[in-house]
């Protein structure tokens, strides 16, 4: 039955929703996420954070489960002859190998040595972001652990990206292949520098100064930026490139990082302005980070003091 | 009884913000996670009022704005379509049930294309994202998917006929 008084009325309600959002969006990109939506957010981050964590503790072993079962597809000839063996034993089997795989990647994070003497705090990711879109991840640390905006973040395997936002028990992080993300690097086997830009899923754009010097396949590119500790291990070249006619050197990488798999992570004790020191201008001195390892020495004798 | 359905949906929404951003954090079938809190959207405002239903869009697109960094609003504008449209095409889903599948999906992927469109435009560069179809298709797939769990639960929830015939006009 068609109402049109009240098809207009919802339509127009429709209509002032949108034009709200529209002067929210203006708003707050006036504000660049600062003002009331940065505090707004803020709130609501640290009032959402406990149901994310409940959610999170529920949804952790289905997602182990689930875990498990695609690594086996991963290992399907290895599987294959351990099914004539074990073929009662494989559901036990999946799900033990994904708790095995999360304790080596915390035991691997724990002895990762950042750059110099920076201290580092160890977090867990908690939450993603609300799309594909976005690149965010949450992770269970915040400002009472010493993390501020704009500090490093590592993996086992190298820079995972950079943190956005800060509440007093969670900080949010952008990955480093969001479009938005560009990173200055160094070929470590040449020297030489170029940009990284991310490019959403999938390998991230290089593009190098020196057109003259070619990549080779598998060259390591590390940080060269003065926004995070330099030599942090970025991202390998996936295709060997050289100059066409010598106006540009473009090719991919690929992120050492997993960052589709990313769970526990270390947010290094840096900014670009202090070089890992507290002091920053007009702001507050940060308070020494509680739950933070510093790592002295190299190699296999590491040591983390806690 | 309103109060009951306004709390219900105010809970699935709440629900499926959390399972959208906990659930999927390492676990992305081909790099890819259900739009679950579209989804829900979707779902509650098939049984609610019109001006509700656009109300719960607006509310939860605000909630996905904020535990993101994209500009305050933009969810909001998305989660607000997707709620106008389907209060406007509930009816002829009520009418004819094979519609609602195709449905589900056409307005998962309407909406993800909005929401990439627009989130280039305020400077997300989301069309720069390689994988950016990719990143559109799978989500109206998996919604689509797991559609015939959310919807029933929702209409379990919400109640059919009172929300839905009765609601349509409200």
């Amino acid at each position: 039955m068609w109402r049109p008084s009240r098809v207009e009325r919802s339509t127009a309600v429709f209509v002032g929703l949108i034009v709200l959002s529209l002067m929210l969006i203006t708003v707050d990109l006036r504000a660049s996420g600062a003002g009331l939506g940065g505090i707004l957010r803020d709130g609501v981050q640290a009032a959402f954070t406990p149901v994310q964590k409940a959610a999170a503790f529920v949804t952790r072993p289905v997602v182990g489960f689930f875990e498990g079962i695609s690594d086996m597809v991963g290992l399907r000839d290895e599987n294959r002859r351990l099914r004539l063996q074990v073929a009662d034993l494989e559901r036990r089997l999946a799900e033990t190998e994904s708790l095995q795989r999360r304790v080596e990647e915390l035991e691997a994070i724990l002895a990762v040595e950042p750059p110099g003497e920076l201290d580092a705090v160890v977090a867990r990711v908690l939450a993603t972001g609300p799309s594909d879109f976005e690149g965010i991840r949450l992770i269970d640390k915040g400002r009472r652990q010493g993390i501020t905006v704009d500090m490093p973040v590592i993996d086992e395997g190298g820079l995972v990206g950079r943190v956005v936002a800060v509440t007093a028990t969670t900080a949010r992080l952008r990955l480093i292949t969001h479009p938005t993300m560009r990173v200055a690097v160094r070929v470590e086997r040449t020297g030489e520098t170029g940009i990284l830009t991310g490019r959403g899923g999938g390998p991230m754009q290089l593009e190098m100064f020196n057109t003259n010097a070619a990549l080779v396949q598998g060259d390591l590119l590390v940080t060269a930026d003065g926004r995070f500790p330099a030599g942090i291990p970025v991202a390998r070249v996936a295709e060997a490139a050289r100059a066409e006619v010598g106006f540009s050197l473009r090719t991919t990488a690929t992120p050492e990082a997993e960052l589709s798999r990313v769970d526990y992570v270390k947010v290094l004790v840096f900014t670009s302005d202090r070089g890992g020191s507290s002091e920053e201008e007009g702001e507050e001195p940060i308070e020494p980070p509680r739950e933070t390892t510093t790592t002295t020495g190299s190699g296999p004798g590491t040591t983390l003091t806690p | 009884m309103k109060w009951r359905r306004t709390a219900v949906a105010v809970a699935l929404v709440i629900l499926g913000v959390a399972l959208q951003t906990t659930l999927f954090v390492r676990l992305r079938p081909f790099g890819a996670t259900p739009a679950l809190a579209l989804l829900v959207a979707l779902a509650v405002s098939r049984h609610l009022g019109q001006v509700p239903s656009l109300a719960v869009g607006f509310c939860t697109g605000l909630l996905l704005d904020l535990l993101s960094e994209t500009a305050l609003g933009l969810w909001s504008l998305v989660l607000t379509c997707v709620a106008y449209a389907t209060v406007r095409l509930r009816r002829r889903f009520e009418d004819d049930a094979t519609l609602l599948i195709p449905g589900v999906f056409l307005i998962s992927l309407v909406a993800l294309a909005q929401y990439a469109l627009l989130g280039t435009i305020f400077g997300e560069q989301t069309l720069a994202d390689a994988q950016v179809v990719r990143k559109m298709l799978l989500p109206a797939v998996y919604n689509t998917v797991l559609s015939p769990l959310v919807l029933p639960l929702a209409t379990r929830l919400l109640g059919e006929r009172g929300g839905g015939r009765r609601g349509i006009g409200r």
